[in-house]
């Protein structure tokens, strides 16, 4: 994951030209693009950013729900919320791929589409380690896990561990 | 020469392994948990715990071992915006969180500045332990599989340090959740290796307290390494952690 961070800020910088060249490549079809319907959405985007998690699917930046207040296209711009989903990158540790929202020319948001471990707990705890609870009997000296009560302490293997010596 | 004693004592069974020290130095540890019992018990009407409850002792006038323990409270609570609380709203002041694994932790020292190097302290399930029973190995802790009472879901190596851990199997829902008052859901067991039992078994507790969020907290914590089962019976665990390899 160490490796992955500069690769994310190396693809988030990358993006800035892409970025302040899409007001007109983006009816090119070179980026795709999804316009966010509506402003009460974007800041719904802000606050709980997995809301936006499945890759955008439509491509051109003809907005839909905007169209109900037509402006100039400028203006459009200049409002509207969009996610620019930058390359996937190839590196060791597997593909990376970042997207920026961007309201009208600034950056809101960025966020890993795809990251090595994509699981998202994974990504959410680079300390750790998951697997799945195994059982297990082996020969030990002592056992941790509470056995508050005498009656469990009576069933439990730290009292045949005590009883055995 | 080595003893082996187990009392039940704070509503505990503690079972004491001493490997190179003698039944004098083994009755001291226990004559201190039954002492530290008899202070802090917010079930024993004059102790000092209830005494401050009831307003019969100020902060000021608290024995500084009390001290000790309200103030790893405190810290608790602060790291866990509340889960983790001596204080549940409706309830009378209840250190015991705290209060074990610290006082275990003092009967360990007890044992060690007597003399004795060699030694596996068992309270209830948190476990301090010191040097090697053999030769070149660790003491194996074996950490109880959270729905299977005599299987373990995993067994570490330890030899200088403590192992606790919170879990729901046995005494139901117990843990609550300070924030709330409600009993925590998401975890259903907690095992945090440190130098420290008061810093393990309160660990455990908190991070129990905060439910799925207490695994990254717990994670986070300076000298704790973790192995947390979640309900999903998914384990997350420290890359520290010292897996005992049977």
């Amino acid at each position: 994951m160490k490796r992955a961070i500069p690769v994310l800020l190396l693809s988030v910088g990358g993006l800035v030209p892409v970025w302040m060249y899409s007001p007109g490549a983006a009816h090119d079809g070179e980026l795709s693009e999804v316009a966010a319907p509506e402003p009460q959405q974007q800041t719904q985007k802000q606050a709980a950013p997995q809301t936006t998690g499945s890759a955008p699917k439509t491509t051109g930046s003809a907005p839909k729900a905007t169209g109900a207040a037509p402006t100039t296209q400028q203006q459009q711009q200049q409002a509207q919320t969009r996610n620019v989903p930058g390359p996937a990158v190839q590196t060791s540790e597997g593909t990376v791929q970042v997207q920026v929202t961007l309201q009208g020319t600034k950056i809101i948001d960025v966020k890993a589409l795809r990251a090595p471990n994509s699981n998202p707990t994974r990504m959410a705890l680079p300390l750790l380690r998951e697997s799945a609870l195994k059982a297990q009997s082996a020969d030990i000296d002592t056992v941790s896990g509470a056995t508050a009560t005498s009656d469990g302490y009576k069933q439990s293997l730290q009292a045949a561990i005590d009883g055995a010596r | 020469m080595p003893v082996r004693r187990v009392e039940h004592i704070m509503g505990l069974p503690i079972s004491v392994d001493l490997r190179d020290g003698d039944a004098a130095l083994a009755e001291r540890a226990f004559a201190w948990l039954e002492e530290a019992d008899t202070r802090f018990s917010p079930f024993k009407p004059d102790s000092e715990v209830s005494r401050l409850d009831r307003g019969e002792l100020t902060r000021e006038e608290l024995t500084p071992d009390l001290v000790e323990v309200l103030a790893l409270c405190d810290w608790y609570e602060e790291s866990t915006c509340g889960a983790f609380t001596a204080q549940v709203p409706g309830r009378g002041l209840d250190p015991c969180a705290v209060v074990k694994g610290w006082a275990v932790q003092r009967a360990a020292d007890i044992l060690r500045e007597g003399g004795a190097s060699v030694f596996c302290v068992n309270a209830g399930g948190d476990v301090v332990t010191a040097g090697e029973p053999e030769p070149g190995k660790p003491w194996r802790v074996g950490v109880r599989h959270p729905d299977l009472a005599d299987q373990l879901s995993v067994v570490l190596g330890v030899r200088d340090g403590a192992v606790a851990t919170s879990a729901l199997y046995e005494r139901g829902q117990h843990i609550l959740d300070g924030r709330t008052g409600q009993p925590v859901t998401g975890l259903l067991s907690v095992t945090i290796f440190s130098d420290d039992l008061a810093i393990a078994d309160t660990t455990a507790t908190a991070a129990f307290a905060l439910g799925r969020d207490g695994i990254e907290w717990a994670a986070s914590q300076e000298d704790c390494e973790v192995f947390i089962v979640d309900e999903d019976r998914r384990v997350f665990s420290s890359p520290g952690l010292p897996v005992h390899m049977c």
